[in-house]
């Protein structure tokens, strides 16, 4: 056989691969036929001093950037340099694979490469070929310890390629961001890149603007943050003052008893009385009828007071620490700094508590993820996993994947999953095989649900003799150095499936010897032990994919039990009374095919919600865009000069005889950007309140998402007219004196704090979610 | 309304999705005069001439927009989509892998529609060679001369058979396509075409035999009966909801509309339709027993007071039974009970009425009432064509289109298209055009 037959039945087979698996994936034998000319210009490029390296990579700056994606040239060029650019810079001299995922960024896809295959160096060497092209990069990671290891990891690498780079992280101050974005690479988290979009959103002054327009995006972890995170929302907030606190109200809950005087549902999401408990409350407020159109307003400070009173657990939802409520985030267990309870319900847990009431927060702008990335014209990614999303990253970004193969086929073994019948069983064959494994030194990493699970798992193996390191999320830096160490001889490393993520764990140790390498492949790498199934097939494989980096040795098992929370969430009947062996290990196969089943109900549930969510994000981002359009015109130009000029000409006479023109269209500007951003402030509060209803329209045989958008677009269309005669009102009232106008008298206050929040876990929003979908549900049933 | 009109032109991507469309509609009405190969193209169009209305085949007709009766390639029409969606429909509720499918979101679904799409091909292998057997013995068309199929060997009757199949593959994805890069479901607009495609035809049978004046009678009374069913179509009653759950130290606003609606119509279509198929039985339960000769008293009760639509006694079932399945359907769709428990957990009431229990008595007392009024509505819209026999051709006349459930259908998939127009807008923040 010659060898373009060969090749051409390598290629044909890899054609009917493609058709018959997943048909997720772009063909990169487009790419591929570019490697060996990126070979064949590694000679040269080796000969080359530093700056004439340099000189190579701009060359490349003046050609035509205005082209949507690089030309074959081009992307041969980018390539070749990064290789030799990582070569000397990191002694990385990136594989002919990395190349191609460098090729799949620079096209616009989201690439798939398993850990340990080097997408850093990947997405740097991606990030020049974009800025050398005139454009401007965003390289989004998970979290702000990656954002700045990478940053600073790959400057040497960008430095070669005459391609300046900064990051942002939160203890930033504005001049460090403004020149960080100034950069042609910016690497940032998410969270720090989005709250600087909103802090942008809201400026007054030009000069207190520190983003430029969103160009190109490189998301690392793609799937976590385009999928799982995406609509999570960042909220910005400022504070108003809070009322006094309902202390009437939370002494009259407190004496409340459970069943009696109020019942909860099982998930413990909301409270109400019963119709004793409302006599109890209307007697105790003196004889009012709550449910009457008056009495609204003391339900609602009853209904707040209970859900702080019995829905909400001290220590375990938040800590009263110097006299202030702060929040738990459960599933990170952590403090979460700055969040708030929204719309009174901090208050109440505060009159609850006894303790002062603090400033309420009142949300000014939010964004969520998903909404953020849209504005980058150019969005890709890079993951270990994203095949299985392919139809979301498809369906909400326009994405297509690119499977880009592993250097080294990978040898992991993963063995069937263990089903047993209760959690204590389950435990107990977990630390035994544990303690197999760990006899002969073999590393093993336990993959936990949250940090509960991880401390009682570390307690059991503590009995047990077994001596283990805990990650629990506290700290992302440190979490990543006790991450790194996970492959050594003989250690035991406890985590959630989040902690340190983006850290490479290699065998022997992060400085471990060739020797302390080789030990512990004779022993099989590391071992993954699963705990339990999680809530998608994805974050299975993210942990999985622990093990095996490289073409290492490895394996992976996962423990089930019957009242894991993917079972008891996606399919909690399981069917019938399963066998069980001695140690209460399950021997019917039918169990591990329900389990899988249950893993595809709360993928197809969580997807559902995340298409919920954006459709009734979609309106209010636009509307926010079409909005910000009207005001970076007020911000930038002369647009509020005009308009009150316009308005009120004899006013503006006497103010433009007290001022010069800089100040007075300062004042002009001030007054109307602060009326627009309160109007839209308030829409979104408008918003809030209408959502929480609009499930109710489905019954009426309409479509919620309609009658939400018919509600909504006739406010925002409100906004601009209200917010102009607001300006004239606020114009004609305030006093003027030299230097200045006092704005602060005719009430143009802003917050005098601001604070920003990622909204992790919203009770009420879900709330709305989990009503639409019940209603749907049963309409769906009944038609059926 | 013309701004949003002019809009909806003037978005690129909407007026594509629209366009889109009309090019599904106007393949599919072409597909549907193309004669299956075999046919005898005259001889059929002299077959329809002749023809008068028979009941069975006519409603069949109806939804196939004539194809049926033309032997069209699309003469099977989408009732064999339909049907096989009722049977996967109904087997999820059997087969436990279907019911885990089912549950599995969209990719369950994927398969679930894949199954479908086989079924429904199978019916419609089966549906043309019983009609193509019917055509070739002469039992569909009564009566006539020249055979409409003159070759009767099996392999023309096996490529008519296969092109019949192929057809309704053909109408199946049209109707995805229109769903999944058009506007609106494109199955039942695909069913609102066939209707709507019959009303030139009868219009025009009206005229040739019953002159203008009539005709012009028929076009009012016609738009006459559109408008009020669109008029009650839209009425609904608005019970007001508040939340207090949230509101605590929150500026209130005026006017945001917190209300549950309960429609006029809240069964919409299906009881018409049940109400018609319990009719038809005892008309096909008597075809099956054609073969007998001795005629009983029961045959002729049958006869003459229930399959023949002008008789007062059919007229009477016929809406007391609509009546019926109106109360019957809205009893069990809309439960009471769960809806004012499910307020009760999220913290909204009725302003003056005690959450729970009193919530759950006072809906049942608005439902209640507003039934009375929606079921009478419907039988009486679903009776017309009854009414307006005497004034088409004699006889049956289940095809008339400007009553019954014709209208009810037409004017249900009219609003809905529109209202997805609507809501592509509304999506681009331009304000919607209904109220």
């Amino acid at each position: 056989m010659t060898q373009k037959q060969a090749s051409l039945l390598t290629r044909s087979r890899r054609l009917l691969r493609r058709l018959v698996d997943r048909p997720a994936s772009v063909d990169l034998t487009r790419y591929e036929a570019l490697l060996p000319a990126v070979g064949a210009r590694e000679q040269d490029l080796l000969e080359l001093t530093d700056a004439e390296l340099t000189g190579a990579a701009t060359a490349l700056r003046d050609s035509d950037g205005a082209r949507p994606t690089p030309t074959d040239e081009q992307l041969v060029e980018i390539c070749a340099i990064g290789r030799e650019a990582g070569r000397r810079a990191l002694g990385e001299r990136a594989f002919d694979v990395q190349l191609l995922g460098v090729m799949g960024l620079l096209t616009g896809r989201v690439i798939q490469m398993a850990t340990g295959e080097g997408k850093t160096l990947v997405g740097a060497i991606a990030a020049a070929g974009h800025a050398l092209r005139g454009r401007h990069v965003h390289v989004i990671s998970v979290n702000d310890y990656l954002a700045r290891r990478d940053a600073r990891w790959m400057r040497p690498v960008l430095d070669l390629f005459g391609v300046s780079v900064d990051w942002v992280e939160p203890g930033h101050g504005r001049a460090e961001r403004a020149r960080a974005y100034g950069c042609e690479v910016t690497y940032g988290s998410v969270s720090e890149i989005g709250f600087d979009l909103l802090r942008d959103r809201l400026a007054t002054l030009t000069a207190d603007v520190v983003q430029r327009t969103p160009d190109v995006a490189v998301v690392d972890e793609a799937d976590s943050v385009l999928v799982d995170e995406a609509r999570v929302p960042l909220v910005m907030a400022g504070s108003v003052a809070s009322g006094a606190p309902d202390t009437e109200a939370a002494r009259i809950v407190s004496r409340l008893r459970p069943g009696l005087h109020y019942e909860t549902d099982a998930d413990g999401r909301n409270a109400w009385l019963t119709p004793a408990g409302t006599s109890v409350v209307e007697k105790a407020l003196g004889g009012v009828d709550l449910y009457s159109e008056a009495g609204s307003r003391r339900l609602a400070a009853i209904n707040v007071a209970l859900h702080a009173h019995v829905l909400l657990t001290r220590d375990v939802d938040y800590l009263v620490r110097d006299d202030k409520v702060q929040l738990i985030n459960t599933s990170r267990g952590r403090v979460a700094e700055l969040q708030r309870w929204p719309d009174g319900l901090q208050t109440a847990v505060e009159a609850k508590e006894q303790v002062p009431p603090s400033d309420q927060g009142e949300i000014l702008d939010s964004v969520t993820v998903q909404g953020m990335l849209a504005r980058y014209p150019t969005v890709s990614g890079m993951t270990g996993t994203a095949v299985a999303v392919a139809e979301t990253l498809r369906e909400f970004y326009k994405l297509e994947i690119a499977v880009i193969p592993p250097n080294e086929p990978n040898i992991r073994l993963d063995a069937a999953d263990r089903v047993f019948a209760t959690r204590a069983d389950k435990f107990r064959a977990v630390v035994a095989e544990v303690q197999r494994v760990h006899a002969g030194g073999r590393p093993v990493l336990i993959g936990t649900q949250d940090v509960a699970e991880s401390e009682e798992l570390a307690g059991k193996l503590a009995r047990a003799g077994l001596d283990c390191v805990v990650l629990n999320a506290r700290n992302d830096a440190e979490e990543a150095e006790i991450i790194a160490e996970a492959g050594t001889k003989g250690a035991i490393t406890v985590s959630t499936q989040m902690a340190g993520r983006g850290t490479d764990i290699k065998l022997g140790g992060s400085h471990g010897t060739t020797d302390d390498y080789e030990q512990v492949v004779e022993l099989g790498g590391l071992y993954v032990i699963g705990t339990a199934r999680y809530r998608s097939s994805r974050l299975d494989d993210q942990l999985r994919g622990r093990a095996g980096r490289q073409g290492d040795p490895g394996g992976s098992i996962f423990f089930a039990c019957l009242n894991d929370e993917v079972v008891l969430a996606g399919a909690p009947d399981v069917p019938g009374n399963p066998p069980t062996d001695d140690n209460g290990e399950v021997t019917s196969p039918a169990i591990s095919r329900h389990i899988d089943h249950a893993q595809r109900v709360t993928e197809a549930a969580n997807l559902e919600i995340h298409r919920n969510t954006w459709r009734y994000t979609r309106l209010i981002e636009r509307q926010r865009d079409d909005l910000l359009g009207y005001r970076e015109e007020v911000l930038r130009g002369e647009r509020a000069t005009e308009l009150l000029r316009s308005r009120c000409p004899q006013r503006f006479a006497e103010l433009d005889a007290v001022l010069d023109g800089a100040a007075r269209d300062r004042v002009c500007r001030e007054i109307l950007l602060f009326h627009l951003d309160e109007l839209w402030s308030r829409h979104l509060a408008v918003l809030a309140d209408v959502r929480e209803s609009i499930h109710l329209r489905a019954l009426g045989r309409e479509t919620p998402i309609d009658e939400f958008h018919r509600a909504a677009i006739p406010e925002f269309h409100a906004i601009y007219p209200e917010a102009e005669r607001l300006a004239e009102a606020t114009f004609a009232e305030i006093t003027v004196e030299e230097g200045g106008a006092d704005l602060a008298g005719a009430g143009v206050r802003r917050p005098t704090s601001t604070w920003t929040y990622v909204v992790h876990d919203n009770p009420f929003d879900s709330d709305a979610e989990q009503a639409l979908k019940k209603v749907r549900g049963t309409l769906r049933k009944r038609r059926g | 309304m013309l701004s949003a009109i002019r809009s909806a032109i003037a978005t690129p991507d909407l007026r594509r999705k629209i366009l889109f469309v009309l090019m599904i509609v106007a393949a599919y009405r072409l597909g549907a005069i193309i004669p299956a190969p075999g046919v005898s193209y005259t001889a059929v169009q002299a077959a329809r001439e002749e023809q008068g209305d028979d009941v069975l085949f006519s409603l069949m007709d109806l939804f196939s927009g004539g194809a049926l009766t033309q032997l069209s390639i699309f003469a099977t029409g989408i009732m064999p989509y339909i049907t096989a969606s009722i049977i996967v429909q109904l087997l999820t509720v059997v087969i436990p892998h279907f019911e885990q499918l089912k549950k599995e979101g969209q990719s369950g679904q994927a398969k679930l529609t894949q199954y479908t799409r086989y079924l429904a091909l199978a019916l419609a292998c089966l549906q043309a060679t019983g009609l193509v057997a019917l055509a070739s013995s002469g039992q569909l068309f009564g009566g006539v001369e020249d055979p409409v199929i003159p070759d009767d060997s099996v392999a023309t009757t096996a490529m008519m058979v296969l092109a019949m199949t192929a057809g309704t593959a053909t109408m199946m994805w049209f109707g995805e396509l229109i769903t999944e890069r058009g506007i609106g479901n494109g199955m039942s607009l695909l069913i609102f075409l066939n209707i709507a495609s019959q009303i030139p035809i009868e219009g025009g049978n009206i005229l040739q035999s019953r002159g203008e004046a009539v005709f012009v009678v028929v076009c009012v009374l016609a738009l006459a009966v559109i408008t009020s069913v669109i008029f009650v179509e839209q009425g609904q009653r608005r019970i007001p909801v508040q939340y207090a759950k949230r509101m605590v130290g929150r500026r209130m606003y005026g006017g945001t509309s917190t209300y549950l609606p309960i429609k006029v119509n809240q069964a919409g279509v299906i009881p018409v339709i049940f109400a018609s198929s319990l009719l038809y039985l005892p008309d096909l339960l008597q075809r099956l027993a054609a073969e007998q000769t001795d005629v009983t008293w029961l045959q002729t009760f049958i006869q003459d007071h229930v399959v023949d639509q002008s008789s007062p006694v059919h007229i009477a079932g016929y809406f007391a039974l609509i009546m019926f399945f109106t109360y019957f359907y809205i009893s069990i769709t809309f439960n009471v009970d769960d809806r004012a428990e499910e307020m009760k957990k999220f913290g909204g009431f009725v302003p003056g009425i005690r959450p729970g229990r009193p919530t759950a008595e006072y809906l049942r007392f608005v439902l209640g009432r507003i039934t009375l009024p929606g079921s009478i509505y419907l039988g009486t819209v679903a009776i017309l064509p009854n009414f307006f026999l005497a004034v088409t051709d004699p006889g049956q006349n289940i095809n008339f289109p400007f009553g019954g459930t014709a209208v009810l259908i037409m004017v249900g998939v009219g609003l809905d298209t529109v209202k997805q127009i609507e809501s592509q807008l509304m999506q681009r923040n331009y304000e919607g055009f209904l109220r």
